[in-house]
């Protein structure tokens, strides 16, 4: 069965889109197709040009088991970084400074066995950005992690889009975390996807999170998008029922 | 489970050694007493001498020193090989639907019976015990690392190539790792096998080694030589698997099941 | 992975495979690419094997080296299972045997056999001996391991609606142990085997490998052949007969 019908969708650099929907809508392989791991018909272009398969301008920060076991922080970090042609000395200032920016010093040579979940999560973000790419793809990334734990990673994922501007698509089944996040989110229907609404996000994300998820900007925007995710999980459930 | 306090001093390396201290005193009980007729059990102490008799002496180290080198060479080759075509076997569905029927085939055929065949073709001596031990090693080997191979998560795989990681470099960078610990399990299992055909194929046909070195003594009727030097291969097999297992220890610091103590 | 494909495929394609080194192994023959006495004809093997089968050789040969191959595994499992269970629910047991069965376990059993012939001749028993004495090894682990396992739960709940110690063991522990016994059983299957045919070529004494070797002395090719082409198949229709016991067995036991 077809996973995607046809989606059109275009994001402007610096912007931070998040794809909800309900389950198994096939959100996720559609930024699999952005990544270049799946194949479609269609075309996905950055900057212009047709993407050829994964690289490293689009990078992926996947909901769990992506950090090799067998390489230690620092070199799970160094990994995107070794195919490139920056010197040693360079690698490891880069690599030292993305340790510190998730705040895991201290933990560099230890192996992702010995880390907990949120940590392994920082250290695959950290991961993505030694190669400075220009596009963040995330799937799911906090979905394996603890209701606690994933405020933070929130947070810290917060902080460094506000750091580096970077352009990020998203997919989260969490709408508040979307809605904390994003300038902008799309609901998918269910299988076979399709984009049926957009909506803008403006909230101020520089206010401590306290104040900004019991503001009333962020529930309106929060229960309009959830009512929306919400119509189309109902829709998919009646057509799963309905005859053949 | 919990032991109680009193039994947790039996568990000490000392304390797991007593066992076969008890045995062989019981051994030692069995000579004196002369149930046993002394040319069918040489006492413990006889043994005794005779192990330290060959151990200074130059002709177990040079017998076993053959043995060795050849299960040494077999098991290298074929573990190479066997990690080579598994890889393959994993990877390409073409290869593995021609290969597999051909893997299981050698699944049900004990290798010894093909040492007199290599007899035939390549005479008694080295060539022959290798080609056996080669053999032998090489199913357990090419079974574990396919396992190892094909269970790689698309994650990791998909991380990889996010990366820029050519489709050669993949096996050296994420297939082979991954595989790692399903391929020291299956070292393990080609270590054994290494020790069996070695031996078996010197006890069939050979000039030297260790097992025509038991075989020599059992026909002259030098039975206490004969009992120390099957000890000495026990000793030596046994010593060889702890040695992979230390080795398995460290080379997979990192897998998740670090935290457990070595398999017994 | 990628497809699979479906079991007729994956049977043609075995197929396939194996007709293929059929043809040319006797392609290679008749071109005379190597001399008769190193890779005779597929046919003439073919026809050497009937002829060993017609004038019952073979077959006695067969019997001989299986019926040693089975008592030895009977007598390895009527040790090994009572000892391993009796291992892990006895601890001083447990002690006692440990060390030994730990040297025993990776060491090559049939550099005992010398001491096997000489206790016990040449002849059938001191096989049956080794091969019993190389199969306990790894159904006493195997029955070990799956024994001590059994989860804590089902124990407690069958103690505590009053099961005798007897039928705790015979209603819960066997029944959850019994698929890691039987695959541990399985494995031993080409154990006993292997030692078997070994022993037999190293001492002879009748059977398959016996006459294996007498057939290499006297560089009868052929017989060489067709002797392990029958090892082959023997191994093949042994083990494809446990896997058939094993899917039949176990549909209501728990665990599955």
């Amino acid at each position: 069965m077809q996973a995607l019908r046809t989606i059109d969708l275009s994001i402007a650099e610096g912007e931070f889109v998040s794809i909800v929907g309900p389950s198994g809508c096939g959100k996720s392989t559609l930024l699999y197709v952005v990544g270049g791991f799946l194949d479609a018909q269609g075309r996905v272009l950055v900057d212009g040009s047709a993407i050829e398969g994964p690289g490293t301008d689009r990078g992926v920060v996947f909901q769990e088991y992506a950090l090799f076991p067998w390489l230690s922080v620092r070199n799970n970090i160094l990994y995107g970084l070794e195919r490139g042609s920056l010197p040693p000395a360079e690698r490891s200032a880069i690599a030292e400074r993305l340790i510190g920016l998730i705040g895991l010093e201290g933990f560099e040579d230890r192996y992702p066995r010995e880390l907990s979940g949120g940590m392994k999560q920082r250290v695959a973000i950290a991961r993505t950005l030694a190669c400075d790419p220009a596009i963040l793809l995330l799937d799911e990334p906090f979905g394996a992690l603890d209701a606690q734990t994933r405020e933070v990673m929130q947070d810290e994922l917060n902080r460094i889009w506000l750091a580096t501007r970077k352009t990020v698509l998203m997919v989260t089944h969490d709408v508040a975390e979307a809605v904390y996040l994003s300038s902008r989110i799309c609901v998918m229907s269910a299988r076979p996807g399709q984009i049926v609404k957009e909506f803008r996000i403006d909230l101020d994300r520089t206010i401590p999170r306290e104040q900004l998820v019991t503001s009333d900007a962020f529930n309106r925007a929060r229960n309009e998008v959830w009512i929306s995710v919400r119509q189309q999980a109902l829709a998919a459930e009646k057509s799963s029922h309905a005859p053949a | 489970m919990r032991q109680p306090d009193r039994f947790s001093l039996l568990w000490s390396p000392l304390g797991r050694i007593l066992p076969l201290v008890l045995f062989g005193l019981v051994w030692q009980a069995v000579s004196i007493l002369g149930l046993v007729d002394p040319s069918f059990l040489p006492s413990p102490a006889r043994v005794g001498y005779a192990i330290y008799d060959l151990l200074t002496g130059r002709e177990i180290r040079d017998n076993l020193f053959i043995t060795l080198m050849r299960a040494a060479i077999g098991l290298a080759l074929g573990s190479l090989a066997g990690i080579w075509l598994g890889a393959m076997i994993a990877r390409s569905q073409r290869f593995r639907a021609y290969a597999a029927p051909i893997v299981a085939g050698t699944y049900s055929l004990p290798k010894s019976a093909l040492i007199p065949l290599f007899i035939l073709w390549f005479g008694i001596g080295t060539v022959t015990t290798v080609c056996a031990v080669f053999l032998a090693c090489l199913l357990p080997m090419v079974v574990n690392t396919a396992h190892g191979v094909s269970s790689t998560p698309r994650v990791l795989i998909w991380g990889a190539e996010a990366f820029g990681t050519s489709p050669k470099a993949m096996l050296w960078h994420v297939f082979l790792p991954h595989a790692l610990p399903d391929i020291f399990a299956g070292l393990r299992v080609a270590l054994g096998f290494s020790f069996v055909l070695a031996i078996s194929s010197e006890m069939i046909a050979s000039t030297n080694g260790i097992g025509k070195l038991i075989f020599m003594y059992g026909e002259n009727g030098a039975y206490d030589y004969m009992f120390a030097a099957i000890a000495c291969i026990v000793v030596v097999a046994f010593l060889a698997d702890r040695l992979l297992l230390t080795l398995t220890v460290e080379g997979l610091r990192w897998h998740e099941s670090a935290e457990r103590q070595g398999v017994a | 992975m990628e497809n699979m494909p479906g079991k007729r495929g994956l049977q043609i394609r075995s197929l396939i495979s194996v007709l293929t080194i059929i043809v040319l192994w006797e392609a290679a023959a008749r071109a005379h690419l190597a001399s008769p006495l190193f890779l005779p004809a597929f046919t003439t093997v073919l026809s050497e094997w009937w002829s060993t089968v017609a004038d019952g050789s073979l077959p006695f040969d067969l019997a001989l080296s299986l019926l040693r191959a089975a008592i030895g595994l009977v007598l390895a499992t009527a040790i090994g299972i009572p000892l391993g269970i009796a291992m892990a629910r006895n601890r001083f047991l447990h002690w006692l045997f440990d060390p030994v069965i730990a040297l025993a376990f990776p060491s090559p059993k049939i550099a005992f056999l010398p001491i096997f012939i000489l206790w016990f001749g040449i002849y059938s028993v001191s096989k049956v001996l080794l091969v019993a004495f190389a199969c306990v090894f790894p159904i006493l682990i195997g029955t070990f391991t799956a024994a001590s396992s059994v989860n804590r739960v089902f124990i407690w709940s069958a103690a505590s609606l009053g099961t005798s110690s007897v039928g705790l063991l015979f209603r819960i522990v066997l029944p959850a142990a019994w698929p890691r016994i039987f695959a541990s059983l399985r494995v031993a299957l080409p154990v006993s085997l292997i030692t078997t045919f070994t022993a037999e070529m190293v001492s002879g004494g009748g059977g398959m490998g016996a006459t294996l070797m007498y057939s290499q002395r006297f560089f009868e090719s052929p017989t060489v052949f067709a002797y392990i082409l029958t090892m082959l198949g023997a191994g093949l229709l042994l083990d494809g007969a446990m896997l058939k016991i094993q899917q039949a067995f176990p549909a209501w036991l728990p665990g599955h």
